[in-house]
Parts: C-alpha cells; sequence; structure tokens
C-alpha cells in the first residue's frame, strides 16, 4: 500500500480535444490539509470531480486510499466527504432532514446527525428550512454532510467561495481541526492563496490544468526570497562595478535590484561601489509577498 | 442499495407537490365523468342502458393515455428538479452508492406514486359508479383493468420521460416532449398498433389487452436500462 492517501498519475481530462486537466500528478499524504490552488478554470473542479468519480479520466489513474478509483469506487466513496463547489442541499427541507437524506443512502448510525450538526455549530437551526440559511450555514450543512459518513478524506472544493471574512474564518478554524481532531486528510482547493496559506501544511498550484508547484508551504515561502535594492547616482556604471565583483543584479530605473544576497555580500558590494566613487543613496530591503510569488508561479507557470 | 437510495428518494420528495399531483390526475378524470354523468344523467343512462358500468368505463377510458402521459411528464420532471434545483447531482453521485441504484431509485419512486394514482382510478371508478346508483353488479375485474393495464402498457414512455428528465438539466425539453405525446395519444384510434402512444388504450379495449401489457413490461424494462447505461457512464457537471 502507498503512503499517499491521495496519488494521480499522469491525470488527463479533454473537453471536445481542449485539455482541461493535463498530466496531473497530485500525491497527498496522510494527515496532511493540501490546498489545491490555482486561477479561476485552471481545472481544480475538474480534477476533483475526477477524483469523486463524477467525471471519467481521458486518461491516467487515481488512486485513493491506497485502492484504485476505477476498481473499487463505492468502497473509496465510503470513506470520503465531499463538498463540490457551491452547496447543495434540498431548500424544503431543515437540516436535520437534509442530512437524513444522506444519512439513508450511507447507512449511518442516527445519531451520527447531531454530532456533526454539533462539530459545525449548526444545533441550533437544525430545524430550519435551508433555504432560508445564510450562504455560510448553507457551506457548513454541506461540511456536516460530507463528515456524515465519518470519512478519512474530506475534498473541499472553494468552500469559502462567496462567504464575508468571518465566514471564511469559520470554515478554516473548521477545517483546522480536522487532522488532529478526527484524523481526517483534507484537499481543499482555493483561487486564492491567503485563504488556504494560514491552514494548509502543503500547496499544489495548477495553471492551465498543469501542476506547477506541488511542495510544503515552507518550500513556497521560502521562495519569498528577499531581494536587495540599491538606489545610486549612476545605475549603469555602478552595475558594471557589481559585476566585477561577481555580483549580477537587474537595472530598474534609477535602481539596481540584487537577489541572493547575504549580509556580507552587501556589505562586500557597498563598500565596492562606495570606493568606485558611487554615491549610494539608500539601501532597501524587499521582501516578495507569497501572494507574490502566487502570482508569479501562476503566471509564468507555461514555462516551468 | 436501491432500498437506501429509495428512502432517501421517498425523504426528498416531501413537501415537493408530486403525492399532490398523483391524487388530482385520477380525481380529475373522476370529476369529469361526474360532471358528464350528472348533467346527462338521462340521455346517457338511456344510452348505455344495456351496460350501465361499459358505458362509464369506456367514458373514463377516453381520457385515461391523456392523463397518463401528462403525469409521467409532470412527476419525472419534478422527481429530477428536486435533485437539479441546487445541483445536488453532484453530492448524491459522490456518495457510495451505484448510479444504476439511483437511476432505478428514481424509476421505483415513479412507479409507486402512479400505482397510486391507479389505485385512486380503480376506487374513483367503483365510487362514481355507485354514486349515480347503476342497478347492475360491480365489474371488478373491468374496472381493475382499465386502472392497471394502461399504465403497464405506458411503462416504456414513462422509462424514457425519466431519462429526459435526468438526462437534460432544461426541463423543458422533456415537459414539451411529454405534453406532445399527451396530445398525440388522444388522437392515436387512428395511429398503427405498434405506436407505443397506442398501447395504453389497446391495452384495454383492443382484442388483446394482456399482449400489449406484456410487451409494455418488457419494452419499459428495456428502455430502463438503457437509461441505466448512459446515466451510469455520463459525466456529472
Amino acid at each position: 500500500m502507498s503512503e499517499f492517501v491521495i496519488q494521480t498519475r499522469g491525470l488527463v481530462k479533454e473537453y471536445r480535444g481542449r485539455k482541461a486537466v493535463d498530466q496531473l500528478n497530485l500525491e497527498i499524504k496522510h494527515g496532511e490539509i493540501y490546498g489545491f490552488l490555482g486561477p479561476n478554470g485552471a481545472g481544480k473542479t475538474t480534477t476533483i470531480r475526477m477524483l469523486l468519480g463524477l467525471v471519467k479520466p481521458t486518461k491516467g489513474a487515481i488512486r485513493i486510499l491506497g485502492k484504485d478509483l476505477q476498481k473499487e469506487k463505492l468502497s473509496i466513496l465510503g470513506k470520503v466527504g465531499s463538498l463540490v463547489e457551491y452547496p447543495s442541499y434540498y431548500g424544503h427541507l431543515n437540516a436535520t432532514e437534509n442530512l437524513e437524506a444522506i444519512r439513508r443512502i450511507l447507512d449511518a448510525p442516527k445519531s451520527r446527525i447531531a454530532e456533526v450538526l454539533d462539530i459545525v455549530s449548526l444545533t441550533k437551526e437544525a430545524k430550519r428550512p435551508v433555504k432560508g440559511f445564510s450562504l455560510g450555514m448553507k457551506q457548513r450543512l454541506g461540511i456536516a454532510s460530507a463528515l456524515l459518513g465519518n470519512p478519512e478524506l474530506l475534498i473541499l472544493d472553494e468552500p469559502t467561495n462567496g462567504l464575508d471574512p468571518s465566514g471564511i474564518q469559520e470554515i478554516r478554524e473548521l477545517i483546522k481541526t480536522m487532522p488532529e481532531q478526527h484524523g481526517i486528510t483534507v484537499l481543499v482547493s482555493s483561487h486564492l492563496l491567503s485563504e488556504v496559506e494560514l491552514m494548509a501544511t502543503k500547496v499544489g498550484i495548477i495553471r492551465e490544468g498543469r501542476m506547477v508547484f506541488q511542495d510544503t508551504i515552507e518550500r513556497l515561502r521560502r521562495q519569498a526570497e528577499t531581494g536587495i535594492r540599491l538606489s545610486v547616482s549612476a545605475p549603469e556604471q555602478a552595475l558594471a562595478a557589481a559585476q566585477e565583483k561577481g555580483y549580477d543584479g537587474v537595472i530598474d530605473g534609477a535602481f539596481l535590484n540584487f537577489t541572493k544576497l547575504h549580509n556580507k555580500d552587501v556589505a562586500v558590494l557597498v563598500r565596492h561601489l562606495v570606493e568606485n566613487h558611487h554615491d549610494i543613496y539608500r539601501v532597501e530591503e524587499q521582501k516578495k509577498s507569497l501572494e507574490e510569488i502566487f502570482m508569479r508561479i501562476v503566471g509564468e507557470g507555461a514555462a516551468s | 442499495m436501491m432500498v437506501r437510495a429509495l428512502s432517501a428518494d421517498f425523504l426528498k420528495i416531501r413537501g415537493r407537490g408530486i403525492w399532490l399531483l398523483a391524487i388530482i390526475g385520477p380525481l380529475g378524470i373522476i370529476a369529469l365523468q361526474a360532471i358528464n354523468f350528472g348533467i346527462r344523467y338521462d340521455y346517457l343512462t338511456k344510452l348505455y342502458a344495456k351496460d350501465l358500468w361499459g358505458g362509464l368505463l369506456e367514458n373514463i377510458a377516453g381520457f385515461v393515455p391523456l392523463t397518463l402521459f401528462l403525469g409521467f411528464t409532470l412527476v419525472c420532471s419534478l422527481i429530477a428538479n428536486v435533485e437539479y434545483q441546487t445541483s445536488s447531482w453532484k453530492q448524491l453521485l459522490a456518495l457510495p452508492i451505484s448510479r444504476t441504484a439511483v437511476f432505478s431509485s428514481k424509476f421505483a419512486l415513479t412507479v409507486i406514486v402512479l400505482l397510486m394514482s391507479c389505485v385512486l382510478l380503480t376506487l374513483g371508478t367503483i365510487g362514481l359508479g355507485l354514486a349515480l346508483k347503476f342497478d347492475a353488479p360491480i365489474p371488478y375485474m373491468d374496472i381493475a383493468k382499465l386502472g392497471f393495464y394502461p399504465f403497464l402498457a405506458a411503462l416504456p414512455m414513462l422509462a424514457l420521460q425519466l431519462w429526459l428528465s435526468i438526462s437534460f438539466r432544461n426541463q423543458g425539453l422533456g415537459v414539451s416532449i411529454g405534453i406532445l405525446c399527451s396530445v398525440f395519444s388522444s388522437f392515436t384510434w387512428k395511429a398503427q398498433d405498434w405506436m407505443p402512444l397506442k398501447w395504453p388504450i389497446l391495452a384495454y379495449e383492443g382484442d388483446n389487452p394482456l399482449q400489449f401489457v406484456m410487451i409494455g413490461l418488457i419494452c419499459g424494462i428495456a428502455v430502463l436500462l438503457a437509461g441505466v447505461v448512459h446515466f451510469a457512464r455520463k459525466d456529472v457537471d
């Protein structure tokens, strides 16, 4: 048995000749909260639909919880809870009845309904028709439905889409408790890094159907490398002088930008420039935010 | 597995007017005949003097195919719409249940709802005859035949209608086709016997009603299986 909870190999989905998902290799380990990121239309939802057996892959293999999805779909789905895009619910039924409709299919114990309502803090609203719920409450009910069958894996597609900040935070806190308190591995997709970075332990970034980054969030942060920006009197000559010392920078207007400089390098570089009679007006540290890195990865993805 | 799906389906159609529809259909036919016989009591009782019950059944039979097809259309559309309204198909089909069970359960649900209409039509016919004080023994067999045979002969159309309603998010298509079928079913006396739209009436008034009941059952199962196969392979968006 593989150590991965979800593992896909060369996953492809074509719609009328257009590849919505292309050669995707997802790898999600037990106990992770995996943030599945990408701009709208990058193929996140298509991938998730394939993981749930809603859509058939054109090519490639999917293994979930160590089993082949194609061969053992029902036994896998029994251990997976899901929420795909906007919440599904039966508006004319109340929260308990909605869960009961799903419980009857799962054949879970009746007591589980009260438990999941409690987990998502909807116990008080249990008897109200769901059509009167706010989007956040519907989304929480969706998560309750996903938890009903005591899943080992939770697949949540854009669970915070359309929610207000407090709703987003509520869902986030809820998701964070899953691995610790319930031993559930979580795959959560989003088009916003900021939503995922506070809960995910690992991220996969997809662009135009291809995976362009897949690693821990720390690795992604490390890419948020610092740069040094110098404001100098004559940038071109200063750059030539810097290159003599082996520091390659980039001219940006009246500024010189350097990356991967240690403190010592900065000292050497500045001294060298001063000794060569360059006026230095400013030495700035520049730090790229995760968001910028995300945008860069998403933007240049095709090249990598 | 199908029993679990069916029990969930019964819960889901609560308060959606599906049961009400199943009651209105047969009661509508009975009410029409109550008016017909009420207004023209003397004329009709003279016309059918030899066989009062037969006369009543003949009048009712004229409305059965139309009502059946209209009922199929609306019940199938309402049942499919329960899942379409808030895109619940994706949630339902991501549960550990086979698509065959999901589709078959919906079919079983429509059959159960419509069988209830058949029972009501049968009881309603007896009730109306008694209310009209027909002075003849009640022909229970003939009344039950009218209540159930046309429905059984129309099963292929029910399976087709359900497939249309479930396969296409736009219920307009299924409903339009269903209404067209209902209208044409009223003019089938001129049509060839192989036309499925004519089977309900042949299963009551034809020379060999039981033959069309059997054909209806066999073709119904065939169309259902075709629907199941398609549904099981289809991508869910």
